[in-house]
């Protein structure tokens, strides 16, 4: 089985989603993970894809070349033998939402501190809310801890730039629960 | 006293409606023994419900008091023959996972405290108050009474996160 990761941007309308997916149907080809959402006024569309026998990009790329003339970015990377498999994740499940006047720096500066401490972040999501006056700005991370770390560390780490920066943050475990 | 093999979906056992179970019999007093043998042998879980076990019965069993969410409020090992939800208030979300669903976990909001009639193990009517991670527990166990899993409770924001091994 071969594996590529399309990347899919443009302008948003209704039918990317249905384009992108008879195109990859056509070619034989399945959908595993994939994850879109509407950011600014772009569709963005990630897909890990698989095809039985179709050893290069090549065919790929070509049969989206129609869907780039309307207006939308393709990119097709292919993936090596095994970059399908998302690696073992031990560790805690932390969640951490940041939020404060929007400023340069909210980003760099947690992550920042996060990858000091080998702190994985999973899942990233920011947003620019509030009025053009007094914009805010919202960052809901989700991370996996290294294990000699806990929640209450993860809160105590981010206390300097919560002063520093004048935003407000929580820290919270969301490891799942087993029913 | 037997551990029973978890039925996994898309097994079809659980996605029916499961028939009431008839208190007192052999046959229910079996069952309940085979759910809190399967639930202990788990080790990790806190509740099983009948169609996990192939058996389409309104049966349950529940016991948080050995997790560390359940702590502050439970009621112990829970038989539940025949319950039902008489009353929900409040809101909880946590994210559940679920042996008959495995590798998958999900964002689920539920109530926060409920009221729950049911039949116990001797066959008596029993009227409770749950809270907490047990009455989320509760509801997880009873929507498999009813064919549903957690997949089909995940509020539509959230994802389907795999889960951490």
């Amino acid at each position: 089985m071969h594996f590529y990761a399309v990347t899919i941007i443009g302008r948003d309308r209704p039918g990317i989603v249905s384009e992108t997916a008879r195109i990859l149907f056509e070619l034989g080809c399945n959908v595993a993970d994939s994850s879109s959402t509407i950011l600014g006024g772009q569709f963005a569309m990630i897909l890990i894809v698989s095809h039985p026998d179709m050893a290069q990009a090549a065919p790929l790329e070509q049969a989206f070349s129609n869907i780039e003339q309307q207006g939308l970015s393709v990119f097709v990377r292919t993936l090596k033998p095994g970059g399908e498999k998302r690696p073992e994740l031990p560790g805690e499940i932390c969640m951490i939402s940041v939020y404060g006047s929007d400023k340069p720096g909210i980003i760099y500066r947690v992550t920042r501190l996060l990858s000091e401490r080998q702190i994985n972040i999973i899942d990233l999501h920011t947003k620019l809310i509030g009025s053009e006056k007094r914009p805010v700005y919202v960052m809901v991370c989700e991370t996996v801890l290294p294990p000699d770390l806990t929640t209450e560390d993860v809160r105590n780490l981010l206390d300097s730039v919560k002063q520093e920066l004048q935003v407000d943050i929580t820290v919270r475990n969301v490891t799942p629960v087993e029913l | 006293m037997a551990v029973r093999e978890i039925r996994v979906y898309p097994d079809p056992c659980l996605k029916q409606v499961c028939d009431a179970a008839e208190p007192g019999t052999e046959e229910t007093r079996q069952l309940v023994e085979d759910l809190i043998d399967t639930m202990y042998e788990a080790g990790h879980s806190v509740g099983v419900a009948a169609p996990q076990i192939g058996v389409c019965k309104r049966v349950a069993v529940v016991d948080v008091s050995h997790s560390k969410l359940g702590q502050k409020h439970n009621h112990g090992l829970l038989v539940l023959i025949n319950p039902e939800i008489l009353e929900r208030s409040g809101s909880k979300t946590m994210r559940e996972g679920c042996m008959s669903v495995p590798d998958y976990t999900g964002n689920v909001e539920r109530a926060r405290e409920i009221v729950v009639q049911f039949t116990d193990r001797s066959g008596q009517d029993q009227v409770i108050r749950s809270k907490g991670f047990e009455a989320v527990a509760i509801q997880h166990e009873l929507d498999h009474l009813d064919g549903f899993l957690f997949l089909d409770r995940v509020d539509n924001k959230s994802e389907i996160f795999k889960r951490k091994q």
